[in-house]
């Protein structure tokens, strides 16, 4: 491992960027050692990317079941486990339950959306990552991790199409 | 609209249905139960401004209504406390089920339980429900008179006619320590033993020899707003001539 | 690719071509990234003496709201106007208007992003922001109209030490989760889509802030994999907060509609008020815009085809409320039962005269006002417009609550009320605690999503078509 490098390039331009990793892949770089970073969302497959897999869904349906057994619990259980009558209701009904379940149901859903989006990003992940500061402003960054005999070449592909500030990635603490 | 007032039978364990009636023909408006009713359950004395907004804290009232244009006014009584319904509208809407039902069909008011959601207020139709709106007092020597069968409630809390359950469970028990089962009459709320043309009665609505039983069942016995559906126990007998 | 190389990605030569008049769009602005991230930032660190001096003043209300708040639990609830049959008062009214206002937050955000409508773009933080503290403030009545808060827990659904749970029949406990499913649902997501726009905030400051944002930000970087499940996580929000929304003010129309008070008992309640709140919160938040715009000199972002949109939504709602109000009033008219038609006198010529004519006269001149442009553009009179909504849309409330008790079945027990300072005290303490919520994250959030706004300009190009230059969208996602 200690032939591989990391390098970071700024592009200006989305359709140069594409154009720059087709050109990384064909050098045999893999689609998992290059890294895009930008300030705005492109389109999935604009830059010519794999796109990831998600297990979100998964984690917001199991959430969704979660909340609606909870609810379920509360709204139909619970009143036989310590009954008290009220007048003209049965212990538990359709429509108080239907409340009651759908509102646990959703607070879940949304609960473990959130939970399940950070726990995919790994986040919150603190500490000193490779990262430029101009992404915000605009600029793709393009970080690669390469071994070192490809550099030149890399450096080379970068450079025909417009990248700058190309070198080693500063880690800064995020 | 009404069910008839036999088929009020939604009791468990001693099969009773505590039922009161009122004769309107026999109340006098004399207020003389109010004030029973207010020895007998703590009941705090709101004064004049307060009651003449609305604050009031009496567990009954009389109603009084004005028929006619002078010289020839009617005053119609009509005394009014929680009705004891059925199919309480109160008890559903309260989150902490301060109020409920008991296994005897008495709407029970659970003071330590209640919170001051005021829900039961607004969803009474008959208004019977008082609110706590300061923390009670009771100058001396009130203090002296103070039932020690009743608890004392604090601000913020509602409270409402219980049928007086303090003295249907001293009589009950009584009665068992004995081995004998209650007679008719022997159950009277504070404002029962105290009216004097004797308009309010109370009984046990499922014995059908009671006396609340027989009247019930006379052809003068309506139920207030019966339209609604409540189904309250409380059960009056129409009045003819009233004249004040 | 192609689609990609066809859209004006740098900003650089198409934008060139753009002819003056589109430069009054916001997404076709000629202004880099790095221009746009400094018109957000700047207005932000500026704190002068009149930012401080309305936090000052909206302290000091919120201070004598909480006195009187105190002096309301340790006096009792005496010392507000209820009374018997009046039970619930200004506390109960503000707490619907509040949800109400929480109510246009998700209505921009969450359904125009759904229908992919552009020009939500610069509001929905605002908006969104609104919902959240509009909930905070509500969410305080339930406590503060309690007659022991001091026990307001044993609702919250556990077994107490007698094993009992609280009644799940009750409306108040669906208000109770169905708030609290609101507030953290509304707050998530503004949080979750802010994350991008605290590391923009994170690169561009220093000292105090930059630690913040710094930890707001969760170690955002923006790689393509970040932005992918970011984007998945809002699609999943935005569909799943819809059903909430409409839920939340439903249930608080419910604790009305459930009990069998004349007038309160009516199956178009639910509908009726979760459009009277979007009429009312999507008012609230042209309110809330051209103050802030004013006050933050955004006037780059928030422009008049913003309002011009916005304007023409809260017609269509005003006017959707117009119809449920008179399919409910038809109803309550004809059938003529006598506590209603008691109601209907008292609103028509008695008493509730004058509420009624300024509830039906403030909801009803800004549908007619908005529908000239000029209104709809002019932030003053857009200002004026939508206040009057609102102070529609509180008569409104108040009518509904306490109006309605004051009469019941038996006219004995009519009554009648008058607010005292106690109330009016924390009423104002509500509004100006949500006032110096919004002000103070203004000033420490993005007002406008700046990453939305840049996606937004991704999207959008001039096409030509014949001889005219037009702007349209692109389809992509």
């Amino acid at each position: 491992m200690t032939d591989t490098i990391r390098m970071i390039a700024l592009l200006d331009e989305a359709t140069q960027t594409a154009e720059a990793i087709d050109a990384l892949h064909a050098l045999g770089i893999e689609d998992s050692k290059i890294v895009v970073m930008s300030g705005v969302p492109y389109p999935e497959r604009a830059l010519g990317r794999h796109v990831g897999w998600l297990t979100l869904p998964y984690i917001v349906a199991a959430g969704a079941v979660v909340g609606f057994l909870v609810g379920l619990f509360l709204a139909v259980i619970t009143p036989h486990l310590y009954r008290l009558d009220v007048g003209g209701h049965p212990p538990a009904a359709f429509g108080p339950a239907a409340v009651i379940v759908f509102v646990f149901t959703m607070i879940s859903t949304i609960v473990s959306t959130f939970l399940g989006v950070l726990w995919e990003m790994d986040f919150p992940r603190f500490g000193r990552a490779p990262y430029h500061n101009l992404v915000t402003d605009g600029k793709l960054a393009v970080l690669l991790e390469i071994p070192r005999n490809l550099e030149a070449k890399a450096r080379n592909i970068l450079e025909a199409h417009k990248a700058h500030h190309i070198g080693d990635p500063e880690w800064i603490s995020l | 609209m009404g069910r008839d007032v036999n088929t009020l039978t939604k009791t468990s364990g001693n099969g009773r249905r505590w039922a009161m009636v009122i004769d309107l023909d026999r109340c006098t408006g004399c207020q003389a139960c109010l004030v029973a009713c207010h020895a007998e359950n703590n009941v705090p004395v709101a004064g004049e401004t307060a009651s003449a907004y609305g604050r009031w804290l009496h567990w009954v009232i009389i109603q009084r209504f004005w028929e006619g244009q002078y010289p020839n006014v009617k005053a119609r009584f009509n005394p009014l406390m929680c009705q004891q319904c059925t199919e309480a509208p109160c008890e559903p809407v309260c989150p902490v089920f301060a109020t409920y039902h008991n296994p005897e069909g008495l709407n029970a008011q659970i003071y330590n339980r209640c919170i001051g959601t005021r829900f039961c207020g607004n969803a009474c139709p008959y208004k019977a429900r008082t609110f706590n709106w300061f923390t009670p007092e009771f100058p001396e020597p009130l203090t002296e008179q103070l039932n020690p069968d009743v608890t004392v409630r604090s601000r913020g809390i509602m409270e409402k006619c219980t049928f007086c359950v303090q003295r249907i469970r001293r009589v009950e028990l009584a009665a068992a320590a004995e081995g004998r089962s209650l007679h008719d009459g022997e159950v009277q709320p504070a404002c029962v033993q105290t009216c004097p043309p004797g308009a309010l009665i109370f009984g046990d609505l499922n014995d059908p020899d009671s006396r609340v039983s027989q009247l019930a069942r006379s052809r003068r016995s309506f139920r207030l707003l019966a339209e609604l559906g409540t189904d309250p126990a409380v059960v009056y007998l129409k009045g003819g001539e009233t004249n004040v | 690719m192609s689609d990609a190389a066809a859209l004006p990605l740098g900003q650089a030569e198409s934008r060139d071509e753009v002819p003056a008049e589109y430069e009054e769009r916001l997404l076709l602005a000629q202004r880099t990234d790095a221009e746009i991230n400094e018109a957000v930032l700047k207005p932000m660190f500026r704190g002068g003496l009149g930012f401080w001096a309305l936090v000052a003043g909206l302290g000091g209300v919120i201070l004598w709201g909480l006195y009187s708040w105190g002096y309301l639990i340790q006096y009792g609830l005496g010392t507000t106007g209820k009374n018997r049959p009046v039970y619930w008062t200004l506390f109960i009214t503000t707490f619907v208007f509040w949800i109400g206002i929480s109510h246009a937050g998700t209505m921009i955000s969450a359904v125009l992003r759904l229908l992919k409508a552009d020009w939500r773009r610069p509001i929905t933080r605002g908006a969104e922001a609104m919902t959240a503290f509009a909930l905070m403030v509500a969410g305080l009545y339930p406590l503060i109209h309690l007659g022991r808060v001091w026990k307001f827990y044993w609702m919250i659904p556990y077994p107490n030490n007698r094993l009992m749970w609280p009644n799940f029949q009750s409306p108040l406990m669906w208000d109770l989760v169905a708030i609290t499913t609101y507030l953290v649902s509304s707050s998530l997501y503004l949080y979750l889509a802010m994350i991008p726009d605290m590391a923009m905030a994170r690169d561009h400051t220093t000292g105090w802030r930059h630690r913040l944002y710094r930890t707001l930000a969760l170690g955002w970087r923006g790689t393509e994999a970040e932005w992918h499940k970011l984007l998945r996580a809002l699609a999943i929000f935005s569909v799943a907060i819809i059903p909430i929304f409409l839920s939340v003010h439903s249930i608080v129309s419910w604790d009305f509609a459930v009990t069998i008070q004349p007038r309160w008992h009516s199956t178009i309640f639910a509908p009726y008020f979760v459009i009277g709140a979007v009429y009312s919160g999507l008012s609230a938040l042209a309110t809330i815009l051209i103050i802030v715009r004013r006050g933050m000199r955004l006037q780059e972002f928030l422009r008049s085809e913003h309002f011009d949109s916005l304007g023409k939504l809260i017609m269509v709602a005003g006017m959707l409320w117009t119809y449920f109000w008179f399919a409910g009033f038809l109803v309550e008219w004809y059938g003529n039962e006598p506590i209603v038609r008691a109601l209907i006198e008292e609103e028509i010529s008695g008493s509730l005269a004058p509420f009624f004519y300024l509830q039906m006269g403030a909801n009803l001149i800004p549908i007619l006002l908005l529908a000239f442009r000029k209104v709809r553009t002019t932030p003053i009179l857009l200002l004026g417009t939508t206040l009057l909504v609102n102070v529609g849309m509180y008569t409104e409330r108040a009518l509904i609550v306490i109006g309605s008790l004051q009469r019941n079945d038996l006219p004995f027990n009519w009554g009648t009320y008058r607010p005292t300072w106690v109330e009016i005290s924390v009423v104002a303490m509500t509004f100006a605690a949500f006032a110096l919520l919004y002000t103070l994250f203004s000033r420490i959030v993005p007002y406008v999503p700046v990453w939305e706004i840049k996606e937004g300009r991704l999207r959008y190009t001039l096409r030509r078509i014949g001889r005219l230059l037009v702007p349209t969208a692109a389809e992509i996602e």
